[in-house]
């Protein structure tokens, strides 16, 4: 793969790593509607985040597939109209695959300016869907869960890429 | 450099699937097909089920900090605290004794005289308890999950109340757990009765999202004041009837309209509340609804 220059050369991916990521992004999503914030509509989806995050990074391994069927997994949790999530992942998955060869070529920051209306689009959705449906409405809050999201793109690009960037030929002066 | 250091698998070049493109019509027809089953039909109970299995132990898992907190919680209570609490309940356990020991006679006595009048034995209901395990995470939908399911004998539309009113009623079961909509949901309608002047009305959830109920289609001259108990009326065959439902706190009532815009507050506390109690549904007990005689209505096009 062509990289942009100066950056460094990352290990392969493991698959186990990429699952166990994406349960706990859903298992983040539980926690935080579960333990601490109630359904207040700012908060931020990690689920979205990491899918978007692997389907960038990874895009033969996680792609539209994987982003449905937890889609419908995070239908079911939430009790909202299932697939209304599975179709806004389903979309922000195939913007994701336009532009994955694009994205990396930015410094994380712009990276993270690029997919906020990713972001936007599939929570947009979700809110289309929703009001067209049942005819409900949420506040101006709603807008803000694709801004945290996109500010967490950089976190996330951290945490995930770590096991990536680590030493090749690991010895006792780098043992990681 | 060591092997490893790079994925060496050879991209794919002609076994590449389906185009991103196909994918996302052939994904995005497949979520619409089963919102337009969910939504329309209602047939996509086995699915979710199966979602639900799925996802029970990961739910386990995102309710174990919760309950380890409260545990500390109480770990760290103070004595003061705890006695305080433990005197309010004593408390509150005379006073219900008493009531509860006048309520033997008076069921002895109503059911004389019901049969002294003839009439139809009152419904007898029973219930279990079940814990809360979260609010819903949409934001749209008030609702809550409870952690008994069809496993232990949940059914659709019981009713569910706590110590001090009606909270809302059963609308998913699954195995495992099950959905509860509460009464201040935007959808939800519960017929009740006005328990000073004995007038029938229904309540609706406050559509603008704050936790109350709207007392619709009351005329604007109707005897109802502040602080009136409504309690639930058992026209409708979920709840049984003389549950406390909410207390009437706004009237506004305006010129230009037939109808006042009545406020009610919810007595059963639908938020924080961790243990509920599910009743099995009266209707079982009542008559067949009498069927509806079709009106025909003249078709608009063919009319003229």
């Amino acid at each position: 793969m062509i990289m942009p220059r100066g950056q460094q050369l990352l290990l392969p991916a493991k698959p186990l790593f990429i699952v166990m990521s994406l349960f706990m992004a859903l298992l983040m999503n539980m926690l935080e509607n579960v333990g601490l914030l109630g359904n207040a509509a700012w908060m931020p989806d990690f689920l979205a985040l990491v899918l978007l995050f692997w389907s960038v990074h990874q895009p033969q391994r996680v792609g539209i597939g994987w982003a449905f069927i937890l889609g419908l997994a995070c239908d079911v949790h939430q009790v909202s109209f299932l697939g209304q999530h599975a179709l806004a992942y389903t979309v922000q998955g195939f913007l994701a695959t336009l532009i994955h060869r694009r994205l990396l070529w930015f410094s994380v920051p712009s990276q993270a300016l690029q997919v906020l209306p990713l972001f936007a689009i599939s929570h947009a959705i979700s809110m289309v869907l929703r009001m067209s449906l049942s005819g409900s409405l949420v506040g101006w809050s709603m807008f803000f869960a694709p801004m945290i999201e996109a500010c967490l793109w950089p976190i996330v690009s951290v945490i995930l890429l770590a096991p990536q960037r680590r030493a090749p030929d690991p010895d006792e002066n780098r043992p990681l | 450099m060591p092997l490893g250091t790079l994925d060496r698998t050879p991209p794919p070049f002609f076994k590449q699937g389906a185009t991103p493109l196909h994918k996302l019509i052939f994904f995005s027809c497949l979520s619409v097909l089963i919102m337009f089953c969910d939504v329309r039909w209602q047939i996509t109970q086995p699915l979710r089920s199966l979602f639900s299995l799925a996802l029970a132990p990961i739910q386990w898992m995102a309710q174990q900090p919760g309950f380890l907190s409260s545990r500390v919680e109480v770990f760290l209570q103070d004595k003061g605290d705890a006695q305080e609490e433990a005197a309010v309940f004593k408390k509150q356990l005379l006073d219900q004794s008493l009531q509860a020991s006048q309520v033997d006679q008076l069921q002895l006595e109503n059911k004389q005289l019901r049969s002294l009048l003839e009439l139809k034995d009152r419904v007898q209901t029973t219930g279990q308890v079940a814990q809360v395990i979260y609010d819903a995470a949409d934001p749209f939908t008030r609702k809550v999950i409870l952690d008994k399911g069809s496993i232990s004998g949940i059914h659709v539309s019981s009713p569910v109340m706590d110590e001090a009113g009606v909270v809302g009623q059963v609308t998913r079961v699954y195995p495992l757990i099950s959905e509860a909509t509460l009464i201040i949901d935007k959808n939800h309608s519960i017929p009740v009765l006005n328990n000073r002047t004995g007038a029938r009305g229904v309540a609706f959830g406050e559509s603008g999202g704050a936790p109350l109920l709207e007392l619709r289609y009351m005329a604007a001259n109707a005897d109802i004041q502040e602080n009136d108990i409504l309690s639930t009326s058992g026209v409708d065959g979920v709840y049984p009837p003389g549950v406390p439902v909410a207390k009437v706190i706004k009237i506004e009532r305006s010129a230009d309209s037939m109808f006042a815009r009545i406020l009610c507050e919810p007595l059963g506390r639908a938020q924080g509340v961790r243990h509920l109690m599910v009743l099995e549904p009266v209707g079982k007990d009542l008559p067949a609804r009498p069927e509806m005689e079709v009106v025909k209505t003249p078709s608009r096009s063919g009319g003229r």
